[in-house]
């Protein structure tokens, strides 16, 4: 049952490496925070399936306001001349690291009832 | 547990994927593509541009001259043909009409197996400098050369030789090595006086020269504009 998203990773990427559309310099900044909003998406939405409260419009809803707040941010940091966006990449990077904390937590218990149940 | 999530999880994993390819191949042009020399290509078109216009420009002098010229040969008639023949001379003097006859052809080249040979040294050493093509165009001159070209460039009074960054400036026109420079004259006199001081002092130096005497040298035209604002004539006999 986790073959369906790994094929939409490789879908994804091999559509993202063979597209050849050139990003605009100052738009590479947006780039890189909608990589990091996707991917804590994705971490975040295995982690809720593993504690069991999954909800697909919650993980939808949360990556489109997450990189539309961050990209914001990015916009209004140029704005005012502070790299607002270093702020929305330290975010996503701690929610990262947490989600791929939480999930190894649940994993390694998962584990252990198995164990205690054999 | 139903397989609700799958579909969402799948649409999150193909974006991840899409966006982080996306961002790595993107990020990977970038390092091969840095901003300055980015500006210098659209320098070199802006060059590129402004040279095509100048040729343009010298095309249309040059068709300009030929209908003067025309309508000058039309009124050769008695008295005029002595004028005609003094303007024939000056403008050879002037080099604005091409020129055939014998001559030597010199050829320059950066030491390029020198500085193969020693890449941690100035590259400066290895390298033709304007002054170079300066001092052998005045031996060339102290030699009784008629006219002289370099890369099809005739020099004439106006004609600087002059340095800009690793190219050399020769009538407002670029030129890169190699360099030949045409002298018509006595091929003997000329070699003679050549080969004794420039010529010998970069051949010391391992710079590639070539020179060769010539029985039917063509030295092409000036192509530029010659105009005088400040210069007047005076006191003509």
């Amino acid at each position: 049952m986790w073959i369906l998203p790994l094929l939409g990773l490789l879908a994804g990427a091999v559509i993202g490496s063979t597209l050849t559309y050139e990003v605009p310099p100052t738009y590479i900044k947006y780039m890189s925070i909608a990589v990091l909003a996707s991917l804590d998406s994705v971490l975040g939405g295995v982690r809720a399936l593993l504690k069991n409260d999954f909800d697909s419009t919650v993980l939808l809803s949360g990556f489109f306001t997450n990189a539309l707040l961050a990209a914001l941010l990015a916009y209004l940091g140029d704005r005012l001349g502070v790299d607002l966006y270093l702020a929305a990449v330290f975010v996503f990077g701690v929610r990262l690291f947490q989600n791929l904390a939480n999930i190894r937590h649940s994993l390694l218990s998962q584990l252990r009832n198995n164990k205690q149940v054999k | 547990m139903s397989r609700k999530w799958l579909l969402p999880i799948t649409i999150m994993c193909f974006i991840a994927g899409f966006f982080l390819t996306f961002q790595l191949k993107v990020m990977a042009d970038i390092s091969t593509v840095n901003p300055i020399s980015e500006r210098n290509t659209n320098l070199i078109t802006i060059i590129n541009d402004l040279e095509e216009e100048i040729k343009k420009q010298e095309e249309l002098i040059g068709e300009t001259r030929d209908n003067l010229d025309k309508i000058q040969e039309e009124q050769i008639k008695g008295r005029l043909q002595e004028l005609q023949d003094s303007l024939k001379t000056a403008k050879i003097l002037a080099g604005l009409t091409p020129v055939a006859g014998k001559g030597i052809v010199i050829t320059v080249d950066d030491n390029t197996e020198g500085l193969k040979a020693n890449p941690n040294d100035d590259p400066n050493k290895y390298i033709i400098h304007y002054s170079q093509l300066l001092n052998i165009v005045s031996e060339l001159k102290v030699g009784g050369a008629e006219a002289i070209s370099i890369n099809g460039q005739r020099l004439i009074t106006t004609s600087e030789i002059r340095c800009v960054g690793n190219l050399i400036l020769i009538n407002t026109t670029r030129i890169a090595p190699p360099f030949e420079i045409s002298a018509i004259g006595s091929p003997r006199l000329l070699t003679e006086i050549v080969t004794a001081s420039e010529l010998a002092i970069m051949k010391l130096s391992n710079y590639p020269v070539d020179l060769k005497e010539a029985e039917e040298l063509i030295i092409p035209a000036y192509k530029g504009d010659l105009q005088f604002k400040y210069a007047q004539t005076k006191g003509e006999n």
